[in-house]
This record gives structure tokens, C-alpha cells and sequence, in this order.
């Protein structure tokens, strides 16, 4: 029962399980709502509806302070990277 | 869909901080710079074993910086969030001239030179000097193409097409007298560079001029017969090692021509724009050109050297130690890129195949490869720049005293910045190409994490290589 809502590209959709989320537009799966929200956004901002479009405005902004989290956690990482090395360099090459 | 304007009150704090972080950034740059200035003038000294001691910082430290670098910028292109701004880079072109006659005229022109100059390498490889810095085969093929038209083919624009004089001569003949099968793809093309860089390694073709013609006799009979077979388009397209090269080669750089005439991207862009990967074929093509010069370069080291002596010392027979080196190597970078994109489509809620995601990531490697071809071949070239010009100037009068150019010391120090250009372009291509690829952001950063691993193993491996002192090839 699981491929038959394949439409118009079918490529990568054909070894979607159940669950997937497909959307209408293209036919492209997703394995969770968020991402076909997130799709549909941006391959087709012409063709959402209102809720859509809402969903799609939170989906965003969840994704902003998703990223910002990242960024944080980024910037810790290069910092701890620079002073690391900042210490081998003292340590082993002066 | 960027609406960024709404969270710019939020955005603050993490704005100067990523101001701070940049600033960090580059002063590890300058850090990595000046170490390799150490490293590699050392290096440039030659065998001197004495100078290669006095080593300010150790070889693992630079390694480890450089690889760290490439990690280090990867996160900072992450901070890159916006997907309008990453699109106007990868999407910005300029149409130059639709100059039609103008590529008309070049078009003839380099058709008629390479006509030209193919029956002349095989005859001056085959009566001229046999003295490798002075014949005009050996140092129109090496020089000439290996290096400087390969450079200029991924730093300006790829020219072959109309160079290439089997095409030419194919074209010329009746041909397409059979259909190229569909499913060999490019893995012909594949097999023939790795043919191709054996011969060049083994050999002797690169100091020997006569086995050099031979080699290219032998070469354009196979070319043109089956050109002239499947048509030129088809064999040039998919089989032709030499012309996949250059292709590849050519979608680094930021010159080519479309049906509205010339075209300029930014450096690198088009690997984004253009899906021209689009099997494991061109996947094993891409990773082969990062390998080929690899395994060149460890062969050409005394670490590699002192290596094949030692495994043949065994009793196993050289010639075999460097089949198992070259072919088993080949196959650890294809498996160790294939083993990231399983990795990444294991941990990604994605129903992209770990197939669909090394497709998608192959074309930054070619970056990667333009560095590692810049690095290796750049000082070879200007160094026999002057000769190059003398031999193509009069083919028949060999240079009575072939000028080769002593180099600077601190040109071994741009080796180094090469190496980490191409990667730094690598990690931009790949992020750009994961914003163009998956719907969420933070999908397209996480997508990057096993890539990225990857380039920095590259890195490390590479630096390490230009690091070590040179010495020539045991057993060849
Ligand atoms: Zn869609």
C-alpha cells in the first residue's frame, strides 16, 4: 500500500515507508512534518495555504532559535579549538 | 522566505560574537601561515636532513593546525544562515561578450595548434634529444599540459574541446558506427585515468621522450578508432580520461561559455549550479583526480620511497607493492568518502540515499583537487616556464642551455596556502550546495558534519605530503 500516492517526479519517493509526509506540489517525501513545512516554504511559497503559511512561519522561527542555539555552541567550539591550540603552540613549539 | 529583519533585536549579542569569533579566525590563519612559512622554506632546502631537525614546530602540530583550520571554517560557514545571501553568491554572473566570432576564431585556431602539435611531440619525443629538460615532447606534455594548461583550464576556463586533435580528426571522419552503451556511464573514463596516471608513474614516460611518443601513438590510435566508432561526443564525453579531466577540471573555473556567449562566475560557484555529477561513476572520477595527486606525491617523498623499499625488502616484487599502494589507496578515498555519505544519510532524518548524498557532495572535492594540482605542479611549472617558451618557439633547434629557474624559498610556503584555498572553497561549495539541497537549515548543517571530517583527513593527509622532503620514486 505504500507507493501508490507516488506523483509527478517519484524518484526518491518510491522507498518512502507509510509515514512519510509527501508533498502535494512536487511529490517529494519527507520523513517529518516539520521538513515538508519547510519545503513547501521554500520551493513553493506561491502555493500555500494560510494555515500553511502560519506553520510555516513557526516552523521558521523554531529553526532561528535552533540555530542560534548552534551558533553558540559553534563559537565555543572554535574558541576551545583556538586556545587549545594556542596552548600546544606554546607547549610544543617555543 | 528570509524574513531576517524581524529577530534582529535577538540576533545582537550572537552578531558581535561572531564578530569576535572571525577576528580569532583569522588570527589562526596568520598563526597556520606563519608555520607553514617554517615548515615548508625548511622543506625547500632539500634533503638536508640537518634543517629539517631544526624544525621550529612539529611536523603533527602543523598537520593537526591545518586540519583544524578546515573544521574551523567549516563552523564559520555555518554561521552563514541566511539562504538569500548564499544563493547571490553561488548564482552572481557577469555575460562578458556574446562574441561569436571571437569563439568561432578560437575555436579554429586551437584546432589547427593542436593538429599541429600532436604529430610534433611524437616525432621530436621520438628524434629530438633524448634529454628530459630540453625535448619538446617531454616538456610540452608536462609542463605544457600536466601542469600549466590544467591550471589554466580549473583558474580560467576549460579549452580542450577545441584543442583536443583526436576530436578534431574524429570529427572529421564518418563516425558513430555503433551507440555508446548507456549503463558503462563515465566508469570507462574512470579506469583510463587510473591507466593513464600508472603509466605516468611507472614508466618512465615523464624522462624518457621516446617512450613518451610511443605512449601517445599508442594513446591516439585507441582515441581516435574509438571516436571515430561510438561518434566524438559520446567517446569525449564518457570515455576519454584526458577530456573528463579537463571537464571536471573546468567546472572549477569561473569562465564559460553558454549559447548567450561568455560567462564569469565567482571562482568555484559552478560546482554549485551545475549538476553534472550524477553517478558513482563521477563520483570514483572526482575522488580519483584528489588520489592521483596523492599518490604521486607520496611516491615522490623519501617517507614514500624508504616505504616501498621497506615492503619490497620482504621480497614481494616493487612494481607489485606499487599496484597494491595505488589501487588498494584509490579504494580506501572512495570508501572513506562513501562511508560519509552513509554515515550522514544514517544520522539525517532524510530519505535521500547515502547514493543521492555523495552524488550531491562530490563536486567540492573537485575544489580540493584544483589546490592539491595548484600545489604540486605550480613551482614545476614557472620554473620551466622559460624552457617551455624556448621548445615552442623552434621544436626542430633544442635550447643549448635549457634555463630552468631557482625559485625563492618562501614559494614553498604557498604550496601550504593552495592546499587550504581549495579547501576553503570545498567547505563553501558543500554548504551552499546543502542549502540548495535539503528544505531546514540546520538539516543542511548537520548534513555537512561526515563530509567535512573527510576534507579535514584530506587536508591533514596533504599537508603532511608537501611537508616531507622530496626524493625520486624506489625501483623506477
Ligand atoms: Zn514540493
Amino acid at each position: 500500500m505504500t507507493n501508490t500516492h507516488t506523483t509527478s517526479t517519484g524518484e526518491s519517493v518510491s522507498d518512502a515507508p507509510d509515514a512519510a509526509y509527501i508533498c502535494a506540489t512536487c511529490g517529494q517525501a519527507y520523513p517529518t512534518e516539520t521538513l515538508l513545512i519547510h519545503h513547501r516554504g521554500i520551493r513553493h511559497p506561491d502555493d500555500l495555504s494560510e494555515t500553511e503559511l502560519e506553520q510555516y512561519h513557526e516552523a521558521y522561527a523554531e529553526e532561528e532559535a535552533t540555530l542560534r542555539r548552534f551558533r553558540i555552541i559553534a563559537l565555543g567550539g572554535i574558541v576551545l579549538l583556538y586556545f587549545g591550540f594556542l596552548f600546544m603552540y606554546a607547549v610544543f613549539a617555543l | 522566505m528570509t524574513s531576517q529583519d524581524d529577530d534582529s533585536d535577538t540576533d545582537t549579542p550572537v552578531q558581535l560574537l561572531t564578530r569576535v569569533s572571525r577576528r580569532l579566525a583569522v588570527v589562526a590563519l596568520a598563526a597556520v601561515a606563519f608555520v607553514g612559512t617554517a615548515v615548508a622554506s625548511n622543506a625547500a632546502v632539500g634533503l638536508d636532513s640537518a634543517s629539517q631537525q631544526s624544525l621550529s614546530v612539529p611536523r603533527w602540530l602543523y598537520v593537526a593546525t591545518g586540519g583544524a583550520v578546515i573544521g574551523a571554517s567549516a563552523l564559520l560557514a555555518s554561521f552563514v544562515t541566511d539562504r538569500r545571501f548564499v544563493a547571490s553568491i553561488h548564482s552572481w554572473r557577469r555575460f562578458l561578450t556574446d562574441g561569436r566570432t571571437l569563439r568561432r576564431g578560437a575555436r579554429v585556431g586551437l584546432s589547427v595548434l593542436g593538429v599541429v602539435l600532436l604529430p610534433l611531440v611524437v616525432l621530436r619525443g621520438l628524434t629530438g634529444p633524448q634529454v628530459p629538460t630540453v625535448n619538446f615532447a617531454l616538456v610540452l606534455v608536462f609542463a605544457g599540459m600536466r601542469a600549466g594548461f590544467t591550471m589554466a583550464t580549473y583558474l580560467f576556463g576549460n579549452a580542450w574541446p577545441s584543442l583536443n586533435p583526436w576530436r578534431t580528426i574524429a570529427e572529421f571522419a564518418p563516425n558513430g558506427f555503433v551507440s555508446y552503451p548507456e549503463r558503462f556511464g563515465r566508469w570507462p573514463a574512470v579506469g583510463g585515468l587510473l591507466a593513464l596516471v600508472w603509466v605516468e608513474t611507472t614508466t618512465g614516460v615523464t624522462s624518457l621522450p621516446s617512450v613518451l611518443a610511443t605512449t601517445i601513438a599508442v594513446y591516439s590510435v585507441v582515441t581516435t578508432v574509438g571516436a571515430i566508432l561510438v561518434g566524438p561526443d559520446e567517446w569525449f564525453e564518457f570515455v576519454d580520461p584526458v577530456s573528463v579531466f579537463f571537464a571536471f577540471y573546468g567546472r572549477v573555473a569561473p569562465l564559460t561559455w553558454t549559447r548567450e556567449g561568455l560567462e564569469l562566475h565567482l571562482p568555484g560557484m559552478r560546482l554549485v549550479e551545475e549538476e553534472f555529477v550524477d553517478g558513482l561513476d563521477d563520483v570514483a572520477f572526482v575522488v580519483a583526480l584528489v588520489w592521483e595527486l596523492t599518490f604521486s606525491g607520496f611516491v615522490t617523498t623519501a617517507a614514500g620511497a624508504s616505504f616501498v623499499e621497506l615492503v619490497a625488502g620482504v621480497g614481494l616484487p616493487p612494481l607489485l607493492v606499487y599496484v597494491v599502494l595505488y589501487l588498494g589507496g584509490f579504494a580506501a578515498f572512495v570508501g572513506l568518502y562513501v562511508l560519509a555519505a552513509n554515515v550522514a544519510a544514517d544520522y539525517l532524518p532524510t530519505y535521500r540515499s547515502a547514493r543521492e548524498l555523495a552524488v550531491w557532495f562530490a563536486p567540492p572535492l573537485l575544489a580540493i583537487a584544483a589546490g592539491y594540482h595548484l600545489a604540486h605542479y605550480f613551482a614545476f611549472f614557472v620554473s620551466l616556464l622559460p624552457t617551455l617558451v624556448t621548445v615552442l618557439g623552434s621544436p626542430f633547434s633544442p635550447p643549448p642551455n635549457p634555463l630552468v629557474l631557482t625559485l625563492p624559498a618562501w614559494f614553498g610556503s604557498l604550496n601550504i596556502a593552495f592546499v587550504l584555498l581549495g579547501h576553503l572553497f570545498a567547505i563553501w561549495v558543500a554548504h551552499s550546495i546543502a542549502y540548495e539541497r535539503f528544505p531546514s537549515r540546520v538539516q543542511a548543517i548537520r548534513s555537512q558534519y561526515s563530509f567535512v571530517l573527510v576534507m579535514m583527513l584530506y587536508t591533514a593527509l596533504s599537508l603532511w605530503l608537501i611537508s616531507l622532503p622530496t626524493a625520486p620514486p624506489a625501483f623506477l
